[in-house]
């Protein structure tokens, strides 16, 4: 089953041999649009074209279904999320996000329905997705650049060309001055973000992230939010962001995609146009808590049934 | 850091003086209560022996150590091999390891004469005796090593689509080292066991005939000797085994380094 996934992605794996920009683009040009809504973060529905002209969805997800047993954990669920777009998948604990997540990452495949990145059918792990899961599984006996580069190992890409990157990306998440040290010797939320820059060292155009932030404690948690915002501003990366904290969904997404108790499906939507970048005081503001409300009482209305 | 180095002078320091302390009552002891020297002689006896007697000594002494690191080299070598059998296998994880844990409740060592019966009175019983106590608990750590490795660790690897020899050196293997290190620790003494209990049985040479031999003699200084001879040498094994470990498993704080050694 999973040497299949593997053997089926290897031919994919030459398809996708995209040219990449070793440069990142530098901090400043975020406040070019810290005033104009983000375009990606504005799209109410997914199955309306993004301005720009680029094709549609990067990730259509439909009719998914994934049953264990006799248990139905996700039961007819759709949705597509748009390139560039920073998508949080919102539920209560135990209500299948994860399971998704690691569909759409190819880990498992589904029961039922099916999920396509840039309109090729998910058979298996996929070279322009990156991965964060809940814990930031580092490997102890490597050093955060060698962390770092870990993916262009294992994809077999030229190392010296993206040592540069993994350097700019730690810089970028402000922990280039710790590359040279093991993970035992960092904090939690230094350690998560080490994982971030290993999702995106070889550069995936879509970065899927499992309650990333569960492990950290609540302050902790705001400042890598913040620092997840901005990396995302500068990357432009499509991000599905799976999450039980409603603020945190709200704080960071463009759009929020509620799912409900199992079997899970798709109960509410909700677009969040606040500007970018937007600073952790905006969870104290009164439209903030408004949709912070919005998508309690949504999540309330699927217990109650 | 200067705490550290504090602690581990202190770490030293400590059994030192309680072996000397030791060391001191017994001289003391057998000089007042004028023991003979057949029962037990004082270790400044012991040490006597040591001197006048190296030549026959370390004669003895070489054998039983060459023979101890080339039956333990083969449990490592052979532990490992399995222990990856045991990982990739479902038919060998399923059929043999329960009866290799299961064989652990065997005292091995009694199959001592068995051996001498099969492949005679020479260095091969003692080999084949060194190798077979040590291989099963190398072989039990390692598996567990290999097995060590965490589901989410795993996950992340395949979703970089790892190969299957990827995910074996780059994540199996040093996730298992500090087990292997374990291992050996436990493996390196019981080889050594092996090989003097094989001794004991039947042989010509060895440390473990020479105490045989000086037992019988009733040269309780020369058994003495050899026994203090052999101890030193297990120990500085041992000593070796757990500074390559420092050098290799160098992501892990000293201290766990230590505690693992208990496995």
């Amino acid at each position: 089953m999973i040497a299949r996934g593997l053997r089926a992605n290897l031919a994919q794996k030459s398809l996708d041999v995209r040219g990449f920009e070793p440069t990142i683009m530098a901090a400043g040009t975020r406040t070019q649009e810290s005033g104009a809504m983000r375009s990606a973060t504005a799209w109410p529905a997914a199955d309306t074209a993004p301005p720009g002209g680029h094709s549609g969805a990067i990730v259509r997800v439909s009719a998914l279904q994934k049953t264990f047993g006799d248990l139905e954990a996700i039961h007819h669920l759709s949705f597509d999320v748009a390139d560039g777009e920073f998508l949080s998948v919102l539920g209560p604990s135990g209500c299948g996000k994860s399971t998704l997540l690691m569909m759409i990452a190819g880990l498992i495949g589904p029961s039922g329905g099916e999920i396509r990145i840039k309109d090729m059918r998910v058979r298996g792990p996929r070279q322009e997705v990156g991965v964060v899961f809940q814990s930031p599984v580092l490997l102890p006996w490597r050093t955060v650049l060698q962390n770092v580069l870990f993916p262009i190992e294992l994809l077999k890409l030229p190392r010296p060309q993206y040592r540069r990157r993994a350097m700019e990306l730690l810089q970028m998440a402000k922990i280039d001055e710790f590359a040279a040290m093991l993970p035992r010797q960092l904090s939690g939320g230094m350690r998560q973000r080490v994982a971030i820059c290993r999702a995106l060292v070889h550069d995936p155009s879509i970065l899927l992230m499992d309650e990333p932030f569960s492990a950290l404690d609540a302050i902790t948690r705001d400042e890598v939010a913040v620092e997840l915002q901005r990396i995302w501003q500068v990357n432009r990366k499509t991000v599905i962001f799976v999450t039980h904290s409603i603020r945190e969904a709200a704080f960071l997404s463009g759009r929020v995609v509620v799912m409900g108790r199992r079997p899970a499906t798709v109960i509410d939507e909700l677009v969040i146009d606040l500007p970018r970048p937007r600073p952790i005081a905006v969870t104290e503001d009164e439209t903030f808590n408004r949709l912070v409300r919005h998508l309690r009482k949504a999540i309330e209305a699927s217990h109650a049934q | 850091m200067r705490n550290s180095i504090g602690n581990r002078a202190a770490s030293i320091a400590w059994p030192i003086l309680v072996a000397a302390l030791l060391l001191l009552g017994w001289e003391i002891s057998v000089r007042t209560l004028n023991i003979r020297s057949i029962i037990l002689p004082p270790p400044s006896a012991v040490l006597e022996a040591m001197a006048q007697r190296h030549d026959l000594l370390l004669a003895h002494l070489w054998p039983s150590l060459y023979l101890t690191m080339l039956g333990f080299g083969l449990s490592v070598v052979g532990g490992v091999l399995v222990a990856v059998l045991i990982t990739y296998s479902t038919i060998i994880r399923k059929g043999f390891y329960p009866v290799i844990i299961v064989s652990q409740v065997i005292p091995k060592i009694s199959i001592a004469p068995l051996f001498i019966v099969w492949f005679g009175t020479g260095t091969m019983s003692s080999l084949l005796l060194a190798f077979l106590v040590a291989f099963f608990p190398m072989t039990i750590n390692a598996a567990m090593g290999f097995e060590s490795v965490d589901e989410d660790i795993h996950r992340m690897a395949r979703t970089f689509m790892g190969s299957p020899w990827q995910i074996f050196w780059k994540i199996r293997m040093p996730s298992a080292l500090p087990h292997i290190f374990a291992g050996m620790k436990i493996s390196i003494t019981l080889a050594i066991i092996g090989v003097i209990v094989s001794e004991f049985v039947a042989s010509q040479e060895g440390i473990g005939y020479l105490i045989k031999l000086a037992g019988g003699l009733l040269d309780t200084p020369l058994m003495l000797a050899a026994i203090a001879w052999l101890s030193i040498s297990g120990l500085a094994l041992y000593a070796i085994i757990a500074g390559v470990e420092g050098w290799a498993v160098y992501w892990q704080p000293p201290s766990d380094a230590v505690g693992s050694g208990g496995g």
